[in-house]
């Protein structure tokens, strides 16, 4: 007898799908992620216009993921022109994508995520009984955003990340405001690991995946890079992020408005799950140690262990965050002007990590510095082939075969790769 | 006895009700103040049927279940607020209406695109009857809170009918346009921002939308002395959402 279990509006998502599971007696069928998300062509509408509309129209592909967006773009249309940003731009530019990543943690980790733990509809409803845990993650994801605001210009969409360069650099007084509410945050970090590691532990099953992310030449971070390093059963790999299509294999499938994407025939996991398990030996100590109180370790078979390495994420940005402000605030206030950009014929890749993963903007430019062709490639649309393997696995897998369990296990299982379903359609 | 209210989205980047729950400081004491019974992006378990005295529905209308949802919010909702430049004038997203959608679909998402339930974009009031707008890309959380504190006292949230322009003038900043020549469109551009970019030294690009005071013939006449083409400059007018047929607009006449 075929049964479906069909989940019509996913919940604490961002943007609209739904999980549809047909089963043979306990045999999985088809395990499939719908996606409902409008198609805005927003790659096709883009042509055409000058290399400097080009970043504020990508952006609105998602705002949780805008930093990550706008600076792609901004790296893929410099590359394309061979223009090298200055130091203190990519100072600026790793500590907008920490704040970017605190306030999307902060907001999953908290908001989103621990309601399952704690069997609750929402983060509000939690309030009512956990005040203290809703406001410590409301605390911290008003810290990712003062990043934002201040080193960005706005919290989403951020207006002050211009080709070459910023079209302001942050105050010397905000820079100290932002200092002293780091500080603060280093404690908030702390308390946010004793939370997630007293959460009931949550079984949605198990199962292996290749893990993608980019490698930088040194140190853990989100920023643009040269490299994209994938990980499968031991066996590793190094891409140069300009051949991002022989990872990204896309394939446009019937159910879902979103491309899929496989490696070597198995799905690719990308987030900070994937980051952890390909650029774990480059955590911090602090990191290191967050990860092991966590239990963050190989072979990463459980996908809701996304959730804890997001805390421990949490952990290393704030800290990092510190450091680069630290800096900005010791160097000599350098000129803010953007490096100064001559279009040219050509193609620019930026390969970088958004808070839920492993993102790509491929562009070629004319003459004139219009843009001919963009290729935009979000983690969610990466992520889309893994979470239908990881659905299938933790029906499989159940030891309850009642419908609210498997139900519960799907949820989570989706939610846990803190998915952006408007990102992964654009 | 406290307002029912639903937060939704259709088709956009969830900006708007992202810049909701961006207002942390507030939020716990704001769902205090509110009954919110439907908020999918927030909470699971939405209460789908209820009626709403307050719906705010941010993104634009892409797909024909897009539609329907918005259809069947209006028909629960006393009062509808469009919220976010997307459900206020279409959005990046309706600039497919100065392209070839199907060729641009088909080019992007291959055959399979066929079968998907997509339709040209379009703003909330091209749909339905909207009572209130609040604009922006995404909007502001002060305008947002304001809007929510008016409509708890049962008046009609306040919208600006001046441009960026004026915020700019009243900070004094230095213009962009006068001084630089910058292609900023803070002049025609609706307020609300505290011209956020012109005060960063970026030109404006008018994601808040049109101003109901506006003189658009103006900033093409003078950009084009500048040396910035009427073309270019109305691409970039429009890449929020279609001009208004008005190129000068006074507050009150149109919309």
């Amino acid at each position: 007898m075929t049964t479906r279990i069909e989940l019509n509006h996913l919940a604490r998502v961002e943007g609209h799908g739904g999980v549809t599971v047909e089963l043979d007696g306990d045999q999985v069928r088809t395990a499939h992620l719908e996606i409902f998300e409008g198609a805005r062509l927003i790659e096709g509408l883009v042509r055409g216009r000058r290399y400097d509309e080009v970043a504020p129209l990508v952006s609105r592909i998602c705002a949780i993921c805008s930093a990550a967006h706008t600076l792609a773009s901004l790296a893929a249309t410099e590359r394309a022109f061979g223009v090298t940003p200055s130091p203190e731009t990519l100072l600026l530019r790793d500590l907008l994508l920490r704040g970017e990543s605190i306030e999307s943690h902060a907001l999953h980790v908290f908001l989103l995520a621990a309601p399952d733990y704690l069997n609750a509809p929402s983060a509000i409803a939690l309030a009512a009984e956990h005040r203290d845990v809703v406001a410590l993650g409301l605390r911290l994801k008003r810290l990712g955003n003062a990043i934002q605001e201040i080193v960005g210009g706005r919290a989403i969409h951020p207006v002050n990340a211009v080709p070459g360069g910023f079209g302001s650099r942050p105050s010397m007084d905000k820079l100290v405001r932002l200092h002293a509410a780091l500080e603060e945050g280093v404690a908030d970090v702390q308390a946010t690991l004793d939370f997630v590691a007293t959460l009931p532990p949550q079984d949605a099953g198990r199962s292996e995946s290749a893990y993608a992310a980019t490698w930088l030449p040194a140190g853990y971070g989100y920023e643009a890079a040269d490299q994209i390093a994938i990980e499968l059963g031991g066996r590793r790999e190094l891409v140069p992020a300009s051949a991002y299509r022989t990872i990204v294999a896309e394939r446009t499938v019937a159910h879902s408005h979103a491309k899929h994407s496989r490696w070597d025939g198995a799905p690719i996991t990308v987030g900070a799950l994937a980051r952890i398990a390909v650029n774990g030996g480059r955590l911090p100590p602090s990191g290191v140690a967050a990860a092991a109180r966590l239990g963050l370790v190989p072979p990463f078979e459980d996908p809701l262990a996304n959730n804890a390495a997001q805390a421990v994420e949490l952990v290393v940005d704030v800290e990092r965050a510190l450091e680069l402000v630290d800096q900005l605030l010791h160097a000599p206030a350098a000129p803010a002007a953007p490096v100064p950009i001559v279009p040219r014929e050509g193609q620019g890749t930026a390969a970088l990590e958004a808070p839920r993963g492993l993102l790509i903007h491929s562009y070629t430019y004319d003459r004139q510095g219009r843009l001919r062709q963009a290729d935009i490639i979000t983690p969610t649309a990466i992520n889309a082939a893994s979470i239908e393997h990881r659905l299938r696995k933790a029906v499989e897998q159940s030891p309850a075969r009642d419908e609210a369990s498997l139900t519960h296990r799907l949820e989570m299982v989706v939610r846990a790769y803190d998915p952006c379903l408007s990102c992964s359609v654009h | 006895m406290k307002p029912t209210v639903g937060i939704f989205g259709l088709t956009g980047c969830a900006g708007d009700q992202l810049a909701i729950l961006n207002c942390e400081d507030e939020l716990l004491d704001l769902v205090a103040l509110l009954d919110v019974r439907d908020f999918l992006m927030a909470s699971s378990g939405p209460d789908t049927g209820v009626s709403l005295d307050l719906a705010f529905v941010e993104g634009a209308v892409a797909s024909h279940r897009d539609e329907e949802r918005l259809r069947r919010i209006r028909e629960r909702s006393r009062t509808l607020i469009a919220v976010g430049t997307c459900a206020v004038w279409g959005g990046i997203a309706a600039l497919d209406r100065f392209a070839d959608r199907a060729a641009l679909l088909e080019d992007i998402y291959g055959p399979a695109s066929r079968s998907f339930d997509q339709l040209s974009v379009r703003a909330l009031h091209e749909v339905v009857p909207v009572d209130y707008r609040i604009t922006g890309c995404p909007i502001e959380r002060e305008e947002f809170l304001g809007a929510v504190a008016c409509l708890l006292n049962g008046d009609p949230p306040p919208t600006l009918a001046y441009a960026v322009c004026a915020e700019c003038r009243m900070r004094e900043h230095n213009c962009l346009l006068v001084e630089r020549g910058l292609p900023c469109l803070g002049s025609v551009t609706a307020a609300g921002c505290e011209a956020r970019c012109p005060g960063l030294g970026v030109a404006c690009i008018g994601c808040r939308g049109p101003a109901a005071d506006r003189n658009v013939e103006s900033l093409l006449a003078s950009l084009e002395t500048r040396g910035t083409p009427p073309a270019i400059v109305r691409r970039r007018l429009e890449s929020f959402g279609p001009l208004p047929t008005t190129m000068v607009g006074v507050a009150g006449e149109d919309r």
